[in-house]
């Protein structure tokens, strides 16, 4: 078999991607495709889990199939937030959503 | 009613002070007679406990102790404060004195004080003084007694400072409020020192100790040293003398109370009451005692011989009586102390009232401008001069039995130095209070403006005037046996108040020969020396320039304490100053607060608004965390 350690650094790797994404894109839909791909990079870590360490019990493939659910429904909540912010402010740029400025 | 009914006596005046002081101004006369009202049944009062006391002395005789009664009033662990009254023999003289001249006073103020604009007030103050005086005669523990002292003082400051548009008036009332606390901090400390050792503050428990040998004789010495310091700023000795000539600021009336016949003596109150400490303790303690009374005596009796003001004289024949009373304690006689104590509190009043009566009449105080007034006063000029011959000690006015005590206690102490002195004390005070009486009464007066407005005072002055002056004349009559036996007494009045035995009086020719001879002397030199136009005496004062000087400047012992104040005490306070108002203030107070400001605004430039931001500060959170927790756990 694939030792483990492959997964878990694919899966570190995924997420570091995606935290950088978070942390560097300008447009907000952006931001929230990197929030994706950490939540993904998540997954595989329950699911490399799940099939190395617990093969009989699939604690982590339920638990995978969780995470993709609600991620789904979280893109729905945070595009409608991301629709608002556009037509007040005519812009996805997140740097310039900056009205809780001090 | 009895001895234990005693408390109702300052009772009355505290509840007269507190209607007036909420209710004053809404009665009519602003409430005067509720002041009078309240001293006069004290004074009722006082008949039945007198009876009671001379009742306990029947049956207990020489072991007669006084009674009285006391309230718990905060307990702590080892220890509890007493709301207590006790009557005793000395009490009860004290009580004759403060409660008659106190309502003399009050009677006379209503004349003298007519018109004033506060005149509520000083009723309302009169009460409280009132009541603070007959609590500190009557404690029974000594931080009861405190209290009351401390009260006396304030109610002293308040009416000193009566008129406090004046600005002299205003320094007075301060200069004697702080030169009193100085003393004061020396009876605390007395107070204090007693209490550590016995455990208690109570009078009777502390000489319970005392007698039984419990005390290491330096520690009682030290403590009953530091409670003369309390008696010498309050009865005016050496070297805290300074207040009272300057207390002549106040209200005539204000000055023949308190500062002749009721406050001043306090401090000799005190120090007979506690007598029995003083008779354990090292005989230095009396020494001193006897020391600075002496000192007293002379140096008020020259400072009298210059000043000018009447009040003032009166005020220097009042340090020189303190001084005699002192010295009569310091020879360890209670009786000749408390005699004089007894027969001052009337004919000091009685001059203080009567150049009262002078001053409402002309509206003037200096002697240089009076004069030739007897012809227009007579009431007045016949009682201030039966208050005068008491002061010199002519006989048979009530002042000469009891500087014939004073006299007969000091002959006791076997040392000639102090009795010479003494009898020169007597020449000069026949000098200065004759000068007093001849320059405001006799011959040519020197400002006819105030001579033609002299006329003897409305009846609401002059009645306590002559009471004074009949109880001078009599009061001196107490040392006999028989007169006090007639009265039910146990006898003179050396026989009521004693400290080792009952004395009988017994009337040394000698004695009084000798002191009648030099009191008479020193009013006829002052009689040569200063009548018609005082050329003799004008003479004199140039050729002792210099010690006129000394003694018109009152030894400039004022110069030299005012000194002390300007380079000593005011620099260190503008020292104080400065760190105050820049190191604690400034800095500490003023720097906190503008420190969290400060903090506080340069931190809200953390807050950009932008979600970029945010989220870095979370990422870099959890990766600190993570790395803290790897190295410690690792």
């Amino acid at each position: 078999m694939i030792p483990i350690n492959d997964f878990l650094v694919l899966s570190s790797i995924l997420f570091s991607l995606g935290l950088y994404g978070v942390l560097a894109r300008r447009s907000a839909v952006l931001i929230l495709m990197s929030v994706e791909l950490m939540l993904q990079a998540v997954s595989i870590n329950f699911i490399t889990f799940a099939v190395y360490l617990n093969p009989d019990t699939f604690t982590g493939i339920i638990f995978a199939v969780f995470v993709i659910t609600i991620a789904a429904a979280e893109v729905g909540l945070a595009l409608a937030i991301i629709l608002r912010l556009f037509r007040n402010k005519a812009t996805a740029n997140v740097d310039e959503a900056d009205m809780m400025k001090w | 009613m009895g001895m234990e009914q005693v408390w109702l006596i300052p009772a009355l005046p505290a509840a007269a002070f507190v209607f007036l002081l909420l209710f004053g101004k809404y009665l009519p006369r602003g409430g005067d007679f509720v002041s009078i009202g309240a001293i006069f049944a004290a004074l009722v009062i006082f008949f039945p406990v007198l009876a009671d006391v001379l009742d306990g002395i029947d049956k207990q005789g020489d072991a007669f102790a006084g009674g009285g009664k006391s309230w718990e009033w905060i307990r702590f662990e080892n220890f509890q404060i007493n709301l207590g009254f006790h009557v005793d023999q000395i009490a009860i003289v004290m009580l004759a004195v403060v409660i008659f001249v106190a309502l003399m006073v009050q009677v006379y103020s209503t004349g003298y004080m007519k018109g004033d604009s506060r005149y509520g007030w000083y009723f309302t103050v009169m009460s409280l003084f009132a009541a603070s005086m007959l609590t500190l005669v009557l404690a029974d523990n000594l931080l009861l007694m405190y209290a009351a002292w401390e009260g006396v003082g304030f109610c002293s400051f308040l009416l000193i400072g009566f008129w406090w548009e004046k600005r002299s008036a205003a320094e007075a009332a301060k200069k004697a409020f702080i030169t009193t606390r100085i003393g004061d901090v020396g009876f605390l400390i007395g107070i204090i020192l007693l209490w550590k050792e016995v455990g208690s503050f109570s009078i009777s428990d502390i000489f319970q100790y005392a007698e039984a040998g419990k005390f290491d004789s330096t520690y009682l010495t030290a403590a009953v040293l530091f409670l003369f310091a309390g008696a010498v700023g309050k009865s005016a000795q050496f070297p805290l003398h300074v207040w009272l000539p300057d207390a002549m600021e106040g209200p005539t009336p204000v000055s023949a109370l308190i500062h002749a016949a009721t406050m001043v003596v306090a401090g000799v109150y005190m120090v007979a009451r506690m007598f029995p400490l003083f008779e354990v303790a090292d005989p230095v303690a009396l020494d001193v005692v006897l020391g600075l009374g002496l000192i007293t005596v002379v140096m008020s009796a020259f400072m009298g011989l210059t000043a000018t003001d009447i009040k003032r004289v009166i005020a220097y024949s009042t340090l020189n009586s303190l001084g005699l009373m002192f010295v009569a304690l310091g020879s360890g006689s209670v009786t000749a102390a408390m005699l004089y104590l007894f027969v001052h509190g009337y004919f000091k009043a009685l001059l203080f009232l009567g150049s009262g009566s002078v001053i409402h009449a002309t509206e003037e105080q200096d002697m240089n401008n009076l004069g030739g007034l007897a012809a227009r006063m007579p009431v007045t000029a016949i009682v201030f001069a039966i208050g005068t011959l008491a002061m010199v000690g002519i006989i048979p006015l009530s002042g000469f039995w009891a500087k014939d005590e004073v006299l007969h206690a000091v002959d006791k102490n076997e040392s000639l130095l102090i009795y010479l002195v003494l009898l020169s004390s007597l020449f000069i005070t026949g000098l200065y209070m004759a000068r007093l009486y001849i320059r405001t009464f006799f011959f040519q007066s020197r400002n006819h403006h105030a001579a033609e407005h002299a006329h003897d005072a409305p009846s609401a002055m002059t009645v306590p005037l002559v009471l004074l002056a009949a109880l001078t004349l009599v009061t001196g009559l107490f040392v006999f046996e028989g007169v006090g036996k007639a009265f039910g007494f146990p006898g003179g009045f050396g026989q009521f108040v004693w400290t080792d035995e009952p004395e009988k009086f017994d009337f040394n020719v000698g004695i009084a020969a000798l002191s009648t001879i030099l009191a008479g002397g020193g009013v006829v030199v002052g009689w040569i020396f200063w009548q018609g136009s005082a050329e003799p005496a004008k003479r004199a004062g140039d050729m002792f320039r210099p010690l006129y000087l000394l003694f018109y400047n009152r030894f400039y012992i004022d110069n030299i304490y005012q000194w002390a104040i300007n380079n000593i005490v005011l620099v260190l306070g503008k020292i104080l100053s400065w760190f105050d108002r820049n190191i604690v203030n400034d800095t500490g107070v003023d720097g906190s607060a503008g420190l969290a400001f400060f903090s506080g605004f340069e931190l809200k430039f953390a807050e950009t608004g932008r979600l970029p931001n945010y989220a870095l500060a979370i990422a870099a959170g959890v990766i600190i965390i993570a790395i803290v927790f790897l190295v410690v756990t690792v």
